[in-house]
């Protein structure tokens, strides 16, 4: 009898087995059905088109009676772009300064925001709805229409200034010349004034950035359980000490999240400096334009993708993951 | 607090059924006292009142710009001269308004737009949900692969690739098979160049592959496969958001028999719909407001697209025309007014459309779970 049973086990295991395995087989099939649309775009259109893209900055295209003729010529592209006339070098180290001021006042600004918009007041949807507006308006046409000049003024006008381009700037030269005296008087290094003074003179610039990062910090916010600060709070802590022990490591991931997305965000927009070279030399009508601008793009990428490991590497270590059993 | 209660409350009787309690009360004047005159409220208040100002003087400076363009808009041209004049109109005209809805045929504008945006969204948004589903659900060999180039195609920036994807889009083509058949493909050597010019199985207009230049093939093909402007970011998120739905609800789903894409479809996309809607409202203002990838493919014969507005010909706008000559050589302002107001206009529908589902736009992230 018990022989039986064993011989019926063994013969009914590997069975089991096998099923078990067929199933995540078909899992995983199934989830190469979902991804299907992504993956068929990524192989003949994206790949593609990231392949000739790269090939334009090794080669040079000479079209002959129809046919395409390829030339390569290493890079002489890469070569033209960093020594000629167009001063990429020297754009990508402005982008690059641009962008070490503008990520942690931009994270910081946002985090704050974020942290005041999750209080309790009269007028938070309205407020929300006000700071949400830059997210869905300040992208593509408006973005494209603020960064062009018109008229006989010349430079590009900012928007919301009444005053003109020269009293705009007494103006903000006023306030910087205020700012860097308080800010000395209270005995900070000068590092910290210029810091100060110029995140106050492009704060709109800065406000109308943080849309998506202030919603993506709001949703950490909200995540975190209420009973946490019941608790710190019957504890005896006070505001201060709870935002530094519990608010800021439970929305340490979204920081790194954040702190990613600036960076890709705001290398990648028309706006900026690098960008704009870049586009310039592809409109540019002589005819090696188009390829010295892909090769520029290409050592752009690499730069920014360079800066984001770094970033992300230095981050992830400090980051705090909550465990959830 | 010690004295009130070791008095003992009065009872009277008022009536058959009803009696009084009296309680000797601390007087109001020092239960105010100690309310409000105490640190901790002074503390709040004081906080109150600088985050009220801090949050109104964001707002100010998000507002501003509108204001400013909006009344400018509303400016006749010799405002613009005045110096005097700064934000509020001495002159009222609509004049821009006209020469925008009646020149440059808004509604027209608008109603092609929103057929496009609202085509695209509705495509980026299920073919993200997809892509999310895949990526958060099921673990396959390469999963983390294809995340890590969901997350390249936000990296690259679109710019630096222009002329290749306009070549990619202006040759469409699977790996040369069109060109091949058409008998377009040449390998620099005679006899078998020959032999491939032979080759006419397809029409000669697939030679170099089809040119999808000049029509919708091309932001349709990007939006059914994910790879439009910042999608990405949609399929991060909802990848998130799918991560946060409970397995114990497919595997019921299974149980009862439905495939996984029913399940997909008739379980997890009902209850993910504040989510879905965030993404759509992403997608549709996007690609509403998107300049770059229209102007590529449009770039020989533009059609009129809210996106083109601000582009307009001169030569168009004929209610404005000899104004906006004659204010050339001036400081530009009233070109700019009217640049600006071409930008209102293009956003306006959008801004609109925010007021109404602006809601729905943080419940979805709120819900998404996007922590962890």
């Amino acid at each position: 009898m018990t022989d039986q049973v064993k011989v019926s086990a063994a013969k009914t295991a590997p069975q089991k087995k096998k099923k078990i395995a067929s199933l995540d087989r078909k899992k995983a099939r199934a989830g190469w059905i979902f991804v299907l649309p992504f993956v068929i775009g990524l192989v003949f259109i994206y790949l593609p088109i990231v392949w000739e893209s790269i090939s334009y900055s090794f080669y040079n295209y000479t079209t002959v009676d129809g046919i395409v003729n390829k030339e390569f010529v290493g890079f002489t592209h890469y070569n033209t772009a960093l020594t000629g006339s167009a001063q990429f070098a020297q754009s990508l180290l402005t982008g690059l300064q641009e962008m070490a001021f503008d990520i942690p006042a931009i994270l910081i600004f946002s985090l704050f925001v974020a942290v005041i918009l999750n209080q309790k007041m009269v007028g938070r949807a309205a407020f929300r709805a006000i700071f949400f507006l830059p997210v869905v308006v300040s992208t593509g046409i408006m973005e494209s229409i603020m960064s062009t000049s018109y008229g006989a003024s010349g430079g590009s006008l900012e928007l919301g200034t009444e005053a003109s381009a020269t009293e705009k700037l007494e103006s903000t030269m006023a306030l910087e010349v205020l700012l860097a005296s308080i800010f000395e008087g209270l005995g900070f290094g000068t590092g910290l004034v210029t810091y100060i003074s110029s995140a106050v003179a492009s704060i709109s610039n800065i406000i109308n950035r943080s849309g998506v990062q202030i919603l993506i910090f709001l949703a950490a916010l909200q995540s975190i359980s209420p009973a946490i600060y019941e608790s710190c709070q019957i504890d005896g802590a006070t505001s201060w000490e709870t935002f530094w022990k519990i608010t800021f490591p439970m929305v340490s991931p979204m920081i790194l999240v954040n702190a990613v997305y600036t960076i890709i965000d705001s290398f990648t927009t028309d706006s900026n400096t690098v960008m704009k070279v870049i586009n310039n030399m592809y409109m540019n009508p002589k005819s090696d334009g188009r390829y010295v601008s892909a090769a520029m793009g290409w050592m752009y990428f690499l730069v920014v993708l360079l800066i984001v490991g770094v970033v992300a590497g230095i981050f992830s270590a400090y980051v705090f993951y909550q465990r959830r059993d | 607090m010690t004295n009130h209660m070791d008095n003992k409350p009065q009872v009277m009787r008022e009536s058959k059924n009803k009696i009084r309690v009296d309680f000797e009360r601390t007087s109001l004047k020092e239960r105010l006292k100690a309310k409000y005159l105490s640190s901790y409220f002074a503390k709040n208040v004081l906080w109150y009142i600088f985050r009220l100002l801090l949050l109104i003087g964001i707002a100010f400076v998000i507002l501003k710009p509108f204001y400013t363009i909006v009344m400018r808009s509303f400016m006749e041209a010799s405002n613009f001269v005045d110096d005097t004049v700064v934000n509020v109109p001495r002159a009222f005209s609509a004049l821009i308004y006209k020469s925008i809805i009646v020149d440059l045929e808004y509604f027209k504008v608008f109603f092609l737009t929103l057929a496009l945006s609202l085509g695209c969204a509705l495509l980026q948004t299920f073919s993200c949900a997809l892509v999310g589903y895949g990526l958060a659900k099921f673990k396959f060999r390469g999963s983390k692969a294809i995340f890590f180039l969901v997350i390249l195609t936000l990296a690259i920036p679109h710019g630096t690739m222009q002329s290749a994807i306009f070549y990619r889009f202006q040759h469409l083509d699977i790996f040369g098979i069109f060109n091949f058949l058409a008998g377009g493909a040449r390998t620099g050597i005679e006899g078998i160049d020959a032999i491939l010019a032979k080759i006419k199985i397809l029409p000669d207009t697939f030679v170099g592959g089809i040119s999808t230049i000049s029509s919708v093939v091309p932001i349709l093909l990007l939006s059914i496969t994910g790879l439009a402007f910042k999608n990405g970011l949609y399929i991060f998120l909802l990848r998130q958001f799918f991560r946060g739905v409970p397995d114990e609800l497919e595997e019921s789903a299974y149980l009862d028999g439905a495939n996984t894409f029913r399940t997909f479809v008739q379980v997890i996309l009902p209850l993910s719909v504040p989510m879905l809607i965030t993404v759509f409202l992403f997608a549709f203002c996007w690609q509403w407001t998107d300049d770059f990838y229209l102007q590529l493919f449009f770039s020989v014969n533009p059609p009129q697209l809210m996106s083109y507005l601000p582009n307009f010909n001169l030569g168009d706008m004929t209610t404005i025309a000899t104004i906006w000559t004659q204010e050339t050589g001036s400081s530009g302002k009233y070109q700019q007014a009217v640049l600006y107001a071409c930008g209102l206009m293009a956003c306006a529908p959008l801004i609109v459309l925010y007021l109404f589902c602006q809601r729905h736009l943080v419940q979805g992230i709120e819900r998404s779970g996007i922590v962890g």
